[in-house]
């Protein structure tokens, strides 16, 4: 091999590194959603599979967010080694019913993940939601790790307190992000509902998020735009959140809220524990920035 | 043409408990349940030396340990066939020998040496120190290959697959994913890890490998206290080579034997130092050679003087009265945090065999190996370090796959209150503290139920003179358990503005202790 042709082949194999880092847009017209006002479900049920799908009737049923031959990314919080019964991670029943509704919509590939706060391998397995997937069966649904690989430095052009931050391949390449987070308390931001989910896709040391945490997950969430936010309300850690341990802090409601407007769904599910929608700094980061509607009286709210 | 003799039996047993090996240490590991359902640690309870010097330091009968016996009991009706047939340490060292040829003439003169070595451990370990764990072919084994092997095998193996997801073109990397997906599920460790003491680690097992360099099974012949242990043992045995010599004139079996077992004048074989490893059976060209059952006569002494046999005695003695004039157990060690479930300070190093497998198991690589923290006699021991790793909550596992008790295993909810020490906060890098700015990372981790560290809202004036509400983490140290994901969370670069020190059981030997 002569140096020429050496000097060649380094550059084709290193052609990745020189590319140039990746920068995310969301393209204006999904931030100046105020003119219309966004639709928000909302269902009480038992059954969690149907309940579900009753409650996505009204904003048009999966279809009207997942296209046949959809890469989707389906992102619940698995973050905590809890049981379902402990309210810490998103119910595996829901996760389970939202990946069979996007295989049934014509979905490709159904990716779903989260990285964890405690070890991976022990959330996965004890939140029941990999088990859950796992009896789903076939190639479609893949429930993995997340491979550390995968992060990716983005720089947050409409950032007001972060602009850079590294995020995961999948979530910023799916065609359909559905965001399923658990709705309970947490000692910093008081709630953590759909816009904090947005947390288990970035890289890096998260914990430097908490300084700011309202403004940079409004930022985090400039990046990645759920297409649809179903909110798990059918138990609610209502102290010792985020990961709860006790059964004693945990309020079943059997509700579940969805809408395509992820501040819209945050500020609906503020409201099962009591609370106003502007107390959550997120929300309120959020809809400053034009990500969403935090108003209620301005969100279409439909009860099934 | 292959022909099978019985040197065939005795390289297939000895796959077989190499593979045995290698997948029990595989299986080592978080499975998808809270208990590991095999006793992946059962080569260190079917060890007599274990069992011999738990028995002598701890001073007590430990149940998990009871399958030595059956090794004893084979090793006094077959001798040595542990050392030659099983042993994962020995086959390493025949397939050594393979490729590295013994260049040095053989000479029996550093065969005692196994014996005063097992002298000096079984002595030190009736005054209650624990030194085991330098030289059990286990010990040896597992930890080398937890601390440096495995992962520097992952680390060349990820970092070529790496390689190519990251630079080799997109068809390439197609192919390669998949091959990189079988091994993760088969042969590589589920992550990386990374250890104190590899490189040391490694260069132990590295130099037992490298004496293959000077004579077959030198480790075997010259220093194996385990094999000295079942060569006493073997004396009994009523399997035996016949004849009891090797012939005459005849060069095949005695300069070829692995263990170089026979005597040099008299040709007879030192039936103790025989791994009966079959090749001078198979080899035997003149008048039939074989083993059988014969009851043993005229046997010389073991081969150890019996000035070397008081020197062992006296250094048996010596070494546990420097031991305790060592500072290094008077100095007061508040980061030196054991595993969950550990015994108190001198019944854990009394029992821990430094064997590696907590190390292994534990799932956050938080486990790991003490250099000289609590003394020489220490080295190896398992300690957490919660800024590497912090010890996962619902996580029961070092404790079940401990083969001496040193950890005992617990239950979860006895997990869930064992103390392995508090945390304590420094308000001087504490970011609500020091810097004004909100933060409770450590909160928002902390796992007991009800949490251990709790805040108090107070409003300050900020160094731009703007009144701000902050929260402030406070640890209640009756919650408190130590396990760390607070140090490990933190979000400060270099230490953590909450660290863990010793408290509870491990605290009071040496009367140090943080908050009761």
């Amino acid at each position: 091999m002569d140096r020429r042709n050496f000097l060649k082949q380094v550059a084709v194999w290193s052609s990745g590194v020189l590319l140039v880092e990746p920068v995310f847009r969301i393209t204006p017209d999904l931030l100046a959603a105020e003119t219309v006002s966004p639709v928000l479900s909302v269902g009480v049920g038992k059954n969690y599979a149907s309940l579900v799908a009753s409650v996505l009737q009204p904003l048009g049923g999966m279809a009207a967010f997942v296209k046949p031959g959809d890469q989707v990314v389906i992102k619940p919080n698995i973050g905590w080694d809890r049981a379902p019964e402990q309210a810490a991670n998103t119910h595996p029943e829901i996760v389970k019913a939202v990946a069979e509704l996007a295989i049934l919509a014509g979905a490709k590939k159904v990716l779903v993940f989260d990285r964890t706060c405690n070890e991976e391998r022990r959330c996965y397995m004890n939140s029941g939601i990999k088990p859950a997937l796992d009896s789903i069966g076939g190639r479609q649904i893949q429930c993995s790790y997340v491979d550390e690989r995968k992060f990716m430095p983005v720089t947050i052009e409409k950032g007001k307190s972060i602009n850079k931050w590294s995020f995961y391949k999948d979530a910023l390449e799916a065609d359909c992000y559905i965001n399923i987070p658990v709705a309970k308390h947490h000692g910093l931001s008081r709630l953590t509902l759909g816009l904090k989910n947005t947390m288990g896709v970035i890289g890096g040391n998260r914990g430097k998020i908490h300084r700011n945490m309202g403004q940079n997950l409004a930022d985090l969430n400039t990046v990645i735009r759920a297409d649809l936010t179903i909110v798990d309300a059918t138990r609610i850690l209502l102290r010792n959140g985020p990961q709860g341990g006790s059964t004693r802090d945990v309020k079943v409601l059997d509700t579940i809220v969805a809408s395509p407007d992820p501040v819209a769904a945050d500020a609906y599910a503020t409201t099962l524990f009591g609370l106003r929608p502007e107390e959550i700094d997120s929300t309120r980061a959020a809809a400053e920035m034009g990500l969403g509607e935090m108003r209620l009286n301005k969100i279409d709210i439909r009860m099934v | 043409m292959f022909t099978i003799t019985l040197r065939t039996f005795r390289r297939l047993s000895q796959l077989f408990f190499l593979a045995l090996f290698f997948l029990l240490f595989r299986l080592t590991d978080y499975s998808g349940l809270d208990e590991i359902p095999y006793a992946v640690n059962i080569f260190f309870r079917w060890d007599p030396l274990v069992a011999a010097t738990v028995l002598l330091s701890a001073k007590v009968l430990v149940s998990l340990l009871l399958p030595s016996l059956f090794v004893m009991a084979l090793t006094m009706v077959f001798g040595r066939v542990f050392c030659g047939w099983i042993c994962p340490m020995g086959t390493l060292l025949d397939g050594t020998g393979k490729v590295i040829h013994a260049s040095a003439q053989s000479s029996q003169s550093l065969r005692p040496v196994k014996y005063i070595l097992l002298g000096i451990i079984l002595v030190t370990s009736l005054f209650g120190l624990q030194l085991v764990g330098y030289l059990d072919p286990f010990s040896l084994l597992v930890r080398g290959v937890t601390l440096a092997v495995d992962p520097v095998f992952n680390l060349l193996v990820t970092g070529f697959f790496d390689t190519l997801y990251q630079y080799a073109p997109q068809w390439l990397s197609n192919i390669s994913e998949p091959v990189y997906g079988v091994l993760q599920d088969s042969v590589l460790p589920y992550k990386q890890t990374f250890f104190q003491l590899s490189t040391l680690s490694g260069c132990i097992l590295l130099a037992i490998v490298a004496l293959e360099k000077l004579e077959k099974r030198f480790w075997c012949r010259n220093l194996c206290p385990l094999g000295a242990l079942l060569a006493i043992f073997s004396r009994f045995s009523i399997f035996r080579r016949f004849p009891k010599r090797a012939c005459r004139d005849c060069h095949y079996c005695a300069p070829n034997c692995r263990m170089n077992a026979f005597d040099p004048e008299s040709r007879q074989l030192r039936h103790e130092e025989c791994t009966l490893c079959m090749d001078c059976v198979d080899d035997c060209v003149n008048q039939p050679s074989r083993f059988r059952f014969a009851v043993p006569e005229g046997q010389k002494q073991i081969d150890m003087s019996r000035r070397a046999f008081i020197g062992a005695g006296l250094a048996g003695i010596t070494l546990p009265l420097l031991s305790k004039v060592d500072a290094a157990h008077t100095l007061p060690r508040p980061f030196l945090l054991r595993p969950p479930g550990a015994a108190d300070g001198n019944e854990f190093l009394s029992r821990c065999v430094r064997c590696g497998e907590c190390m292994k198991v534990c799932i956050q690589n938080a486990l790991q190996p003490c250099f000289l923290e609590s003394g020489y006699e220490g080295m190896f021991t398992p300690r957490l370090i919660p800024r590497l790793g912090y010890c996962e909550f619902n996580c029961t596992l070092c404790g079940q796959v401990c083969p001496t008790g040193a950890i005992s295993s617990l239950s979860q909810p006895e997990k869930h209150g064992f103390v392995i020490g508090r945390a304590v906060f420094d308000p001087a890098r504490c970011l609500p503290f020091a810097d004004q700015s909100p933060c409770i990372v450590c909160e928002e981790h902390c796992p007991t139920h009800d949490k251990a560290i709790k805040f108090q809202e107070v409003t300050v004036v900020n160094r731009q003179g703007k009144s701000v509400a902050l929260k402030q983490p406070y640890i209640i140290p009756e919650l408190c358990i130590g396990c760390g994901i607070c140090e490990n969370k933190c979000p400060l670069p270099g230490d953590s503005a909450v660290r863990v020190l010793r408290a509870g059981k491990q605290s009071e030997e040496d009367g140090f202790g943080y908050g009761g």
